[in-house]
C-alpha cells in the first residue's frame, strides 16, 4: 500500500471527522468565488471604473473577505487537526516515520482542498447566478447582467486557495515535527492558555481603535484623489482590525474574570458551566469575535449603502419635479387638455391642482454669490404656503413688504448664514425694488430648471411687480400614489415636452434614477449578501464544531441532574454571548463606516441618509438574529438531544 | 432502618422483533440506609445494566422501582433531572469530570445547580475535599492531575450534595491498587460514619471485600447473595473468590 493509498483510505474511512472541515473549506470557495465573479463581470467592472465610492468599496471588500478566508480556513484547519492529534500520536507509536506521517497528512489536506475547491466552483457558479436573477428582481433593473463562468475569476479563485491549500497542507506535514508525542495524545482535553488581562494591550486596542476612527471620520481633502483613499482608509482598516483584535483579547477576559470573581453569581446555577466554557475557548473567541465585528460591520455598510441608494432615489426625485405633474400654462385649450388627461386616470386621484404664478425679472445681490440670478425667479409668499401645504411641508414664511426670502437653490451647499441680512435688489422697467432678505428657506417649488434662484415676497410687493411683468403661470399636480403614474406621465411628457430641464412627471424622473442606479445598488446589494453569508457561516461552523466537541460535557451534565431545559437555556446564554458582544462592536464599527459612506454617498445623490442607515442597521440586526435561532437551535439538538 | 431502594421484577430488554437480549430478567432488589452494598458478575451479565436503571439514565422495560419513598419510573424528563440532582450522587470508572472546571467548581457544581447559598456551599466542599485529601489540588483542571485524583474528584462531587443514594460504577476500574484502596477506604468510612448508603458496581474482588454485601447476577437474573457479618475483610475477599469461580469468569480479573 503506498502512501497516497493510505491517506485516500484515511478520509474515505473518517468522513464524518472531515466532513466539517470540508463543509468550511467549501463555504468560503463558494463565497469567494461569488465575490470574483462579481468583480470580473464586464458591466460591473465598466461601472466601477466609473464610481471612486464603488471602486473603494470594492478594494476594501477584495481585502476583508481575503482575511475572512484566510482566517477561517485557518481556524477550522486547527480544530481539524487539534481532534487528529490523538490518530497522529498512534501512527507515531506504531512506527511510522516521521517523515512518512509528515507526508500523509500533507497528501490528506492537498486532496481534500483540491476536492472542495471543485465542488466550491460548481456551487459558487450556480449560487452567483441564482443571486444575480434575485437581485435583478429586486432591482426592477433592465440592467442585463452575465454571470457566466468566468475564467479569470475561476482563475483568482483557484490561486488564491492554492495558497492556502499549500499552507495548511505544509502545517500538517509539521504536526509532526511541532509536537511531543505525549502532546500529541494529550491534545483534545487541553483548554486554551488563559491571556493574561493587560493593561498595555487593552489600552494599546482603544487607542487604535480611535486613531482608525479619526481617519475614517476626518474630514475629505480638498481634491479626493485615489491615492488619498487608498491610503487613507486602507490604512484606517488594517488599524481598526488590529485594534479591533486587541480589544477583544483583553475585553472578553476581563469581562469573565470580573463575572467569575463574583461568587455568589459565579456559583450559582449554571453560570459555573456558561463562564468557564467561554473561557476554556478564550483566545480562539477573541479570534472569532473580531472576524464577525469586522464581517458584520461590512455588512451593516453595504446594506446601508444599498438601501440609502434606493431611498435616496425616491426623495431626490421628489425634490427634482417637486410635483406629480408639472407645466407651464399655455393658455385654455392646452391646459384642460392636459387637465382632463390627468383627471382620467381614475387610478390616481389629484389631490391638490394649484396655479403657481411666477414673475422672472434680473436681480442684483449686495454680495457676490457663485451662482446665476438672471433671471430671478420671483414668487409670492402665499403661493409658497400653498405649496408647502399641498406637499405637507412644514415651512411656511410671512413676509412685509420690505423683505424677501430665499428658497436654497438645489445642488448647493448655502446656510441661512450666505443670505441673511443680505439685499436683494429686483430690476423692472418702473425701477428697482429693494427688499431686504430675511432668511432662507427649504423647498422648491417648481421641477428643476437653471438657474434654480426663487426668492418670495410679500403679496402686495408681488402684485405690483406682476402689474409691469407679465408672470408666467405653471399649473402643478400632486396625485395618489404617484409612484405608479406610468402612462399618465408618458402621454404628458409628450405633450409637455421641455418646459424644465428635468422631466414634467415625478414618475419618470424616479424611475429614471432607479435605472440609473440599480447597478451601484446591485454591487452594494451583492456584496451585503455575500459579507452576511460569511458572518454566519462564521459563526454557524464555530458554534456547530464546538458543539461536536462539548457533546460530552453535556452528556456528564445530564447524568448529574441538569435538566434538558437547563441546559437550553445554557446554551442560549452562551450562543447570546457570542453574537451580541461582537455585534455591538460591529454596529459601532458600522456607524463610523455609515457615516463616512453616506458622506460619499451624499456628495453623488445628495440625499440625507440616517433613515436608511437606521433601517439597514435593523435589517441587519434581525437577519443576525435569524441566525443566532439557528445556531442556538442546532447546537441544542446536538447535545441536549 | 429505611429503605432507600426497592426494585421489584426488573426486566429490560434491548433489540427489537428476531433478536431479543435479556439484559435484566425479573431482579429484585433492596437496599437500606447506610449500607454498603455491591454488585458483581461476570462480563455480560447486567451489572451496569442494573446501575444505569437505578440511576435513571435508562428505563426498565417493566418492573417497579423506588428510591427514597419515591416512584422513578412514573416520572417526566424534568423531574428525573432534579432527582438525579437532589438524591444520587454519580462515580464513574471513567471520572466524567468537566476539563473546562478546576477541581473546586468540578465538586462544587451539583451545589452550585441547587442553588445553595455561597458560604455553605464553600463550607461543604472544604469538608470533602479534607475527607479526599485533595485540598492541594482544588485549583487545578482536571487534565492536570493524576487518575486517582480526578477518581477522588469525582467521589467529592458526587457526595458533595450529601445524596440519598451513591453509585458507583466500577469507581477502582482505572486506578492503581493504593489509590483504590483510599478510595474504597473513603467509601466505607462514608457509610459507617455518615450513613450514606452507597452501591457500587465491580468486577474487583478486592475492591467488593469493602462492601457489607454483595448480590451477584449472572444472564440478568440474581445468582447468590454474600452478606460479610462479622466476618474479617480478608474472609470475606475469600469467600467472593469461592462465588466468583463458580459463577465463571469474573475471577480471572483477581490475581
Amino acid at each position: 500500500m503506498t502512501l497516497f493509498d493510505l491517506a485516500k483510505k484515511n478520509m474515505r474511512g473518517n468522513f464524518t471527522n472531515y466532513i466539517v472541515y470540508f463543509v468550511s473549506l467549501v463555504f468560503s470557495m463558494v463565497i469567494y468565488y461569488t465575490f470574483v465573479s462579481l468583480q470580473y463581470s464586464e458591466q460591473i467592472q465598466q461601472n466601477i471604473l466609473l464610481s471612486e465610492t464603488m471602486n473603494f468599496m470594492f478594494m476594501a471588500s477584495s481585502f476583508i473577505l481575503i482575511l475572512f478566508v484566510a482566517i477561517f480556513i485557518l481556524y477550522s484547519n486547527s480544530f481539524f487537526t487539534k481532534q487528529r492529534k490523538k490518530e497522529v500520536g498512534l501512527y507515531s507509536m506504531l512506527g511510522l516515520r516521521k517523515k512518512t506521517i509528515g507526508r500523509m497528512l500533507f497528501y490528506e489536506n492537498l486532496i481534500m482542498g483540491f476536492i472542495a475547491l471543485i465542488v466550491g466552483i460548481i456551487f459558487g457558479a450556480l449560487l452567483s447566478q441564482l443571486f444575480s436573477l434575485i437581485l435583478i428582481k429586486l432591482m426592477g433593473a433592465t440592467a442585463d447582467i452575465d454571470f457566466g463562468i468566468s475564467l479569470e475569476a475561476v482563475t483568482q479563485t483557484i490561486l488564491v486557495f492554492m495558497v492556502i491549500i499549500l499552507f495548511t497542507s505544509i502545517q500538517g506535514y509539521r504536526l509532526i515535527y511541532r509536537f511531543k508525542l505525549i502532546e500529541l495524545f494529550h491534545a483534545e482535553k487541553k483548554g486554551e492558555q488563559v491571556p493574561k488581562v493587560s493593561v498595555v494591550s487593552a489600552v494599546l486596542g482603544l487607542a487604535l481603535l480611535a486613531v482608525s476612527y479619526w481617519l475614517i471620520l476626518r474630514p475629505f481633502p480638498e481634491e479626493l484623489t485615489n491615492e488619498y483613499i487608498q491610503l487613507n482608509y486602507g490604512l484606517a482598516i488594517v488599524i481598526l482590525i488590529i485594534g479591533t483584535q486587541l480589544f477583544f483579547r483583553s475585553a472578553t477576559v476581563y469581562l469573565l474574570k470580573l463575572l467569575q470573581r463574583n461568587k455568589k453569581r459565579y456559583y450559582r446555577g449554571t453560570h459555573l458551566i456558561e463562564l468557564s466554557q467561554l473561557m476554556f475557548r478564550i483566545s480562539g473567541n477573541a479570534r472569532t469575535f473580531t472576524l464577525i465585528a469586522i464581517l458584520s460591520a461590512v455588512t451593516i455598510s453595504f446594506f446601508g449603502a444599498t438601501y440609502g441608494g434606493y431611498y435616496g432615489n425616491e426623495s431626490r426625485a421628489k425634490e427634482d419635479s417637486v410635483f406629480s405633474y408639472s407645466h407651464l400654462s399655455r393658455g385654455q385649450a392646452f391646459d384642460s387638455q392636459v387637465e382632463s388627461i390627468i383627471k382620467n386616470d381614475k387610478e390616481h386621484p389629484i389631490k391638490a391642482q394649484l396655479d403657481l404664478p411666477v414673475v422672472e425679472a434680473d436681480g442684483e445681490l449686495s454680495f457676490p454669490l457663485d451662482y446665476l440670478i438672471e433671471p430671478t425667479k420671483i414668487i409670492s409668499q402665499s403661493t409658497f404656503n400653498q405649496v408647502s401645504e399641498a406637499l405637507d411641508r412644514e415651512e411656511h414664511v410671512t413676509l412685509m413688504a420690505h423683505q424677501a426670502a430665499v428658497i436654497k437653490p438645489r445642488a448647493t451647499e448655502w446656510t441661512e448664514e450666505t443670505f441673511k441680512g443680505q439685499d436683494v435688489s429686483l430690476k423692472t422697467p418702473q425701477g428697482n425694488h429693494h427688499l431686504e432678505i430675511l432668511n432662507m428657506v427649504e423647498g422648491s417649488v417648481l421641477p428643476f430648471h437653471y438657474p434654480d434662484f426663487f426668492v418670495i415676497v410679500n403679496d402686495q410687493v408681488f402684485s405690483e411687480l406682476a402689474q409691469t411683468i407679465q408672470p408666467l403661470v405653471y399649473k402643478v399636480y400632486e396625485v395618489e400614489d404617484e409612484k405608479t403614474t406610468e402612462a399618465t406621465s408618458k402621454m404628458l411628457d409628450k405633450l409637455v415636452g421641455g418646459d424644465f430641464q428635468t422631466s414634467p412627471s415625478f414618475y419618470l424622473e424616479y424611475k429614471e434614477g432607479k435605472e440609473g442606479n440599480a447597478l451601484n445598488l446591485f454591487i452594494l446589494g451583492f456584496l451585503g449578501l455575500v459579507f452576511l453569508a460569511a458572518t454566519g457561516s462564521m459563526i454557524y461552523f464555530k458554534q456547530l464544531t464546538e458543539a461536536h466537541e462539548d457533546k460530552p460535557n453535556y452528556e456528564i451534565l445530564g447524568k448529574i441532574g441538569v435538566g434538558k431545559t437547563d441546559i437550553r437555556k445554557s446554551i442560549r446564554k452562551q450562543t447570546l454571548f457570542i453574537f451580541g458582544l461582537p455585534l455591538l462592536v460591529g454596529i459601532v464599527h458600522g456607524s463610523v463606516i455609515l457615516h463616512f459612506i453616506s458622506r460619499l454617498m451624499s456628495n453623488l445623490i445628495g440625499a440625507n441618509m440616517f433613515i436608511p442607515m437606521l433601517t439597514a442597521m435593523s435589517a441587519f440586526v434581525v437577519i443576525y438574529f435569524g441566525y443566532y435561532l439557528l445556531t442556538v437551535t442546532t447546537y441544542n439538538n446536538i447535545v441536549n438531544k | 432502618m429505611k429503605t432507600i431502594v426497592e426494585a421489584k421484577r426488573v426486566k429490560k430488554i434491548y433489540g427489537g422483533k428476531g433478536n431479543v437480549f435479556t439484559a435484566l430478567d425479573e431482579i429484585d432488589l433492596t437496599v437500606r440506609e447506610g449500607e454498603f452494598v455491591g454488585i458483581m458478575g461476570p462480563s455480560g451479565a447486567g451489572k451496569s445494566t442494573l446501575l444505569n436503571v437505578l440511576a435513571t439514565i435508562d428505563e426498565p422495560t417493566s418492573g417497579e422501582i423506588v428510591i427514597d419513598g419515591t416512584s422513578i419510573l412514573t416520572m417526566n424528563e424534568e423531574q428525573l433531572s432534579a432527582f438525579r440532582r437532589d438524591k444520587l450522587g454519580f462515580i464513574f470508572q471513567d471520572y466524567n469530570l468537566l476539563n473546562t472546571l478546576t477541581v473546586k467548581e468540578n465538586i462544587l457544581l451539583p451545589l452550585a445547580l441547587a442553588k445553595m447559598d455561597v458560604n455553605e456551599l464553600e463550607q461543604r466542599v472544604n469538608e470533602v475535599a479534607d475527607k479526599f485529601g485533595i485540598q492541594s489540588i482544588l485549583d487545578k483542571y482536571p487534565y492536570q492531575i493524576s487518575g486517582g485524583q480526578k477518581q477522588r474528584t469525582a467521589a467529592s462531587r458526587a457526595i458533595v450534595s450529601k445524596p440519598s443514594l451513591i453509585l458507583g460504577d466500577e469507581p477502582t476500574g482505572a486506578l492503581d491498587s493504593k489509590s483504590a484502596t483510599d478510595l474504597l477506604e473513603s467509601l466505607k468510612s462514608l457509610s459507617e460514619h455518615d450513613h450514606a448508603t452507597i452501591l457500587m458496581v465491580t468486577h474487583d474482588a478486592f475492591a467488593a471485600s469493602y462492601c457489607q454485601r454483595i448480590l451477584f447476577i449472572k444472564d440478568g437474573k440474581l445468582f447468590t447473595e454474600l452478606v460479610k457479618g462479622n466476618l474479617s475483610r480478608k474472609e470475606f475477599f475469600h469467600k467472593v473468590l469461592d462465588v466468583l469461580a463458580a459463577l465463571g469468569g469474573g475471577a480471572s480479573d483477581v490475581i
